[in-house]
């Protein structure tokens, strides 16, 4: 749908976060007090979808792929959280602490971003992956053994809480600020350079973009959004554990943006909120001698969801029964019907999968013989 | 002087085994492309096959039984999990691996509890070697590493199910062409993965004789490293890689100031071998191609 | 494509709205409460998971029993045990999904890290807890949080103060994992309580490497006391490794992780030829009294698999807060069912505060709390196993 050079599809999602943030908010300036749970699961929303959108910039878009998120949200956490426990007593827990400490904390990150973005981004594929790994767990032992002043140490860092009643209001905020800071840049220029270059490096490089300058920039705007996500975490809660921060996280935050759709920044925020609400509500559902059930069901789904989405065998069967099929079954058949170039982010295949395509011809043909002289 | 030695002997033994579990790692990777999770739970459920069949009391049985229920585990997981995916993108394979971990993990807490299970399947006790006391099953596991990885090298160089593993590994489409099974490859892959993920299993077994749902995991993510470490895809690698992490992890250990920082010490060295060496020791170079 | 759109945004907004219609803001949860609700945050799942077990399964047992015997004045308890896989994250979730199923008072968090995102929860609510198993010493912090195990700290200072009378100028071993709060609490107070002339030796472990020891045994093969304020998980494989390298004159002390050591399956303490010690307040191979009732109760439920001292703590944490309801209202203090859990909070902390004992638990014949939440009990110093020969 186009309206002039508006497209609504790219406005969708600040559409939808910003009339949920309007209504939530609004109810909240007015006096009405949300149940406690409601908040923090909109907290945790904000800070899956911060996370899972910055990881998609890396993964959907430069098509690297990222194990190490976690470790860039550590950062923005303790630093963030450490700056504002400093300042809140003198400044009180207000806006200004939180703004200076979100500076503080996005920074920190950034400039991690950069130590390990220089050297890791001349590996490729899996070795970029196990690499950030690397990183994500190097600096969970880093924090684990501060001394009890400093950040912690084991017990983790006591970090002030912003007041429960607002806090999901800045968290939304900060969620249309990364789609606004993701979105524009992927439109952008900058994005198109960073989108040829995960199609073919080697092409991108022969028409000249620097390759090196913008998978540092798409890095580093990805580690400054994830230490972003860090503050707001330090916010929500009362201490910073670093124990949290392992690879388990960063590959919950790597599911978000495979489930939401590589390339797809709405599927990421729909995959994020349904996820992080998935975590939340399967303990208050299987509690005591049930709660073993609660991991069996998450890999099932995980399973189940990736397999019927991605395996090739079935894509006869996705294309019939899909929303858009089923919606188009209600509607007048026009032929004459043309598709606008409207960007499906979601249909270029990765570099990783063009590489597959480009050197492997991967059908199996069941009926073949091992060894020609047997 | 017995000081290194005895750390050396540990280094070594520790090395081994993520050796034995960095195999299967690398073989996966090299042959089906991608990065199997799930491998690490393997290890675990190798571990708790142990502990169900030394019910029979018989510490052999028990392993060859575990070392075949692994196999069937991975074929198993291969043909269920991995192979309707086969053609898409790695992505989606590295999270259905993920699943599969999470979905082993939980099976057997399900199956087996949350509290840790003892069992210990043969002891060894320890012997004066240079001076200083070492455990015999340290000895032993790498004995028995160094006798697998021996046999391992000579089945894939010199038999043609192993020239035919290389084959796909370097080619899969120009080795199906040339008239090899590569689904069958992939299969016979997996369950020697698997095998040495069971042997791995035995082996922290004899070190400390506790099963737990959890205890695949790190060593499952210490061997990937290793496996990079050495060159992903390349089976000296692995070894090389594996051995490299145990002697360090032993050493760091050793040293108490730095000793919690062992873990971080480990991944750092993994920085820093990719760096000089962005393909690992022994990896091989991908060519780019337009 | 269109008409996609617009059911998309059309479902947004419903959902919005059904959020909305979710949500009344009130605050007495526990208006429509039959009965008393007591609720606990543990790992269920996970590497910890058999903590969150035990305090789940002895906390239910206890709740049974007291509904088996009339509950209080006629009032039955119910007991809710939500899963935070050892992870503070989920506690926040948790808490607040409990205060709304009608909790009125709390056991806390089963672990330390958690509890302490629980302890600033429970005090903006100004909600009661008494912990079983979170022995960080910053856990009472606040009026409203109070402990039924030892502080990490005390424990830490016991056993130097044991040390200091029977090491002095002496070597001795110590061994800690360090990236956990319990073990590494402990040891730091251990260290800073020594005296100067004893020389220790020390060495640690992370949960990454958590299965094979042989270095660190290496490192304190010449001492002949190991101090291991660690879980008897790792304890167990630690023994088991270094019982042929060590001498038969070397003794182990451990604290109160150490208890569950003698109570594996498939684990014989006698083939380790070492003297075992520990330090706690439970012993799980009690032969008399309230622990060994306890003992029998736990493993005809559940067999001895998760049977440790976290069970027997949580037990006593739940008859500590029916006993202290039953003393305020014999005092004349007025509990309906439908008391919110500010309320219960003031007369619980009046009560635990004000002296109140509790007789015969499985963890002590008396127990008692300073004012600062700390416990108040004896700790008895075990010993688990001589040596052989």
């Amino acid at each position: 749908m186009r309206l002039g050079k508006f497209k609504i599809n790219h406005y969708i999602n600040y559409m939808v976060i910003g009339a949920l943030l309007l209504v939530l908010g609004g109810m909240t300036l007015a006096g009405n007090r949300f149940d406690n749970s409601l908040l923090f699961l909109l907290e945790k929303m904000a800070i899956g979808i911060i996370l899972a959108v910055s990881l998609s910039l890396v993964v959907g878009f430069l098509g690297e792929l990222s194990l190490g998120h976690a470790g860039f949200m550590c950062v923005g956490a303790y630093l963030g959280g450490k700056v504002a426990s400093l300042l809140v007593p003198t400044m009180g827990n207000g806006l200004a602490a939180f703004a200076i400490s979100l500076v503080v904390g996005a920074a920190a990150a950034a400039v991690c971003g950069i130590i390990i973005g220089i050297p890791a981004l001349r590996l490729r594929g899996d070795y970029l992956a196990i690499v950030t790994l690397a990183f994500g767990e190097i600096v969970k032992t880093l924090f684990q053994n501060t001394s009890d002043e400093s950040f912690g140490g084991t017990l983790g860092l006591d970090t002030p809480r912003y007041d429960k009643k607002y806090l999901f209001i800045i968290a939304f905020v900060l969620v249309l600020v990364t789609l606004a800071i993701v979105q524009n840049f992927i439109r952008s220029k900058h994005g198109r350079a960073v989108t040829a270059i995960r199609d073919n490096e080697i092409a991108a490089k022969a028409t000249g973009i620097n390759v090196t300058k913008y998978k540092l920039i798409a890095f580093i705007t990805s580690a400054a959004l994830a230490g972003v996500a860090g503050v707001l975490y330090s916010y929500s809660n009362y201490t910073v554990q670093s124990a949290k921060f392992d690879y388990n996280y960063s590959i919950e935050i790597l599911v978000m943006v495979v489930l939401g759709g590589m390339g797809s920044i709405n599927g990421a925020i729909v995959a994020a909120a349904l996820i992080t609400w998935l975590n939340t509500w399967l303990p208050t559902v299987l509690t005591g001698p049930m709660a073993v059930l609660q991991n069996l069901l998450y890999a099932l789904i995980l399973i189940v969801i990736v397999v019927y989405g991605n395996a090739p065998a079935l894509k006869g069967f996705r294309d019939k029964y899909n929303l858009n099929a089923l919606v188009n079954r209600f509607r007048k058949a026009d032929p004459s019907h043309i598709h606008d170039d409207e960007a499906k982010w979601n249909v270029i295949p990765t570099k990783i999968s063009m590489d597959e395509i480009l050197s492997v011809d991967m059908t199996p043909q069941d009926k073949q013989e091992y060894g020609g002289d047997k | 002087m017995e000081i290194i030695f005895s750390t050396l002997i540990n280094g070594l033994s520790l090395g081994g085994i993520y050796a034995m579990i960095a195999l299967g790692y690398t073989m996966v990777y090299g042959i089906a492309k991608m990065l199997n999770f799930a491998h690490g739970d393997v290890i675990m459920i190798g571990g708790y096959l142990i502990y169900v069949f030394m019910a029979t009391n018989n510490p052999l049985l028990a392993i060859i039984l575990s070392v075949i229920g692994c196999m069937i585990l991975g074929i198993t997981i291969e043909k269920v999990a991995y192979k309707p995916l086969r053609g898409a993108s790695p992505l989606a394979v590295l999270i259905t691996a993920i699943g599969v971990s999470y979905l082993l993990q939980s099976l057997a807490q399900i199956i087996f509890g949350s509290a840790t299970k003892m069992v210990t399947v043969y002891e060894f006790g320890a012997i004066k070697l240079f001076g200083t006391t070492i455990q015999v099953s340290a000895l032993v596991t790498l004995g028995v590493t160094v006798a697998v990885m021996t046999l391992l090298t000579l089945f894939v160089k010199c038999t043609r199910l192993g020239r035919a593993m290389i084959a796909v590994s370097e080619d899969r489409a120009a080795a199906q062409l040339m008239g090899i099974n590569v689904n069958a490859i992939i299969t016979i892959t997996f369950a020697i993965g698997s095998a040495l993920a069971a042997l791995a299993g035995l082996f922290y077994l004899l070190k400390a004789p506790a099963v737990s749902n959890t205890m695949g995991a790190m060593p499952g993510i210490k061997a990937f490293t290793a496996a990079v470490i050495g060159g992903i895809g390349s089976i000296p690698g692995a070894m090389l890689g594996g051995i490299l992490l145990g002697v360090v992890e032993s050493i760091s250990y050793k040293i108490t100031a730095i000793a919690p920082y062992t873990d971080a010490i480990e991944f750092s060295i993994l920085i820093i071998i990719l760096l000089v060496r962005p393909t690992g020791f022994l990896g091989k170079k991908r060519r780019e191609k337009v | 494509m269109k008409t996609t759109r617009i059911i998309a945004i059309a479902l947004c907004l419903t959902m919005c709205l059904g959020l909305l219609a979710g949500c009344g803001g009130k605050n007495d949860y526990t208006a429509n409460n039959t009965e008393f609700v007591i609720g606990v945050s543990g790992p269920l799942t996970g590497g910890a998971a058999i903590y969150g077990t035990a305090v789940a399964n002895a906390a239910q047992i206890a709740v049974d029993e007291i509904n088996a015997a009339g509950g209080l004045n006629g009032v039955k308890f119910k007991f809710i045990a939500m899963d935070d896989k050892h992870d503070a994250t989920l506690v926040s979730g948790n808490y607040s999904a409990m205060l709304e199923q009608g909790m009125q008072v709390s056991l806390g968090t089963v672990t330390t890290a958690p509890g302490m995102e629980f302890k600033n929860l429970a005090k903006d609510d100004n909600v009661f807890f008494l912990t079983p198993s979170a022995t960080g010493d910053k856990i009472p912090e606040f009026d409203n949080g109070y402990q039924m195990c030892f502080a990490d700290g005390n424990q830490g200072k016991v056993a130097a103060e044991f040390v200091n009378a029977n090491f002095a100028g002496q070597t001795i071993g110590a061994f800690y994992k360090s990236d956990e709060d319990y073990s590494k609490g402990i040891f730091t107070q251990f260290m800073s309580s020594l005296d100067k002339s004893v020389t220790v030796v020390e060495t640690s472990f992370t949960e990454a490497g958590a299965t094979d020891f042989s270095t660190q045994i290496d490192t304190l093969k010449n001492c002949k006391f190991i101090f291991m304020p660690i879980y008897y998980q790792p304890a167990t494989l630690f023994l088991t490794q270094a019982k042929d390298i060590f001498g038969a004159d070397v003794v182990y002390y451990g604290c109160d992780g150490f208890d569950g050591i003698d109570s594996q399956e498939g684990f014989d303490i006698n083939t380790i030829p070492q003297k075992v010690t520990m330090l706690s307040h439970f012993n799980s191979k009690a032969t008399e009294g309230a622990a060994k009732e306890f003992i029998d109760k736990y493993v005809a439920k559940h067999g001895s698999d998760t049977l440790n001292q976290f069970g027997a703590s949580a037990y006593d944490c739940v008859y500590a807060i029916y006993g202290a309801m039953k003393k305020a209202i014999d005092e004349g203090e007025k509990i309906d069912v439908t008391i919110s859990a500010s309320d219960l909070c003031d007369i619980l902390k009046a009560q635990f505060s004000g002296g109140y004992t509790l007789t015969n638990g499985a963890t002590g014949a008396e127990i008692k709390w300073e004012s600062n939440g700390y416990v108040n009990k004896a700790a008895i110093q075990y010993i688990i196993k001589e040596a052989n020969g």
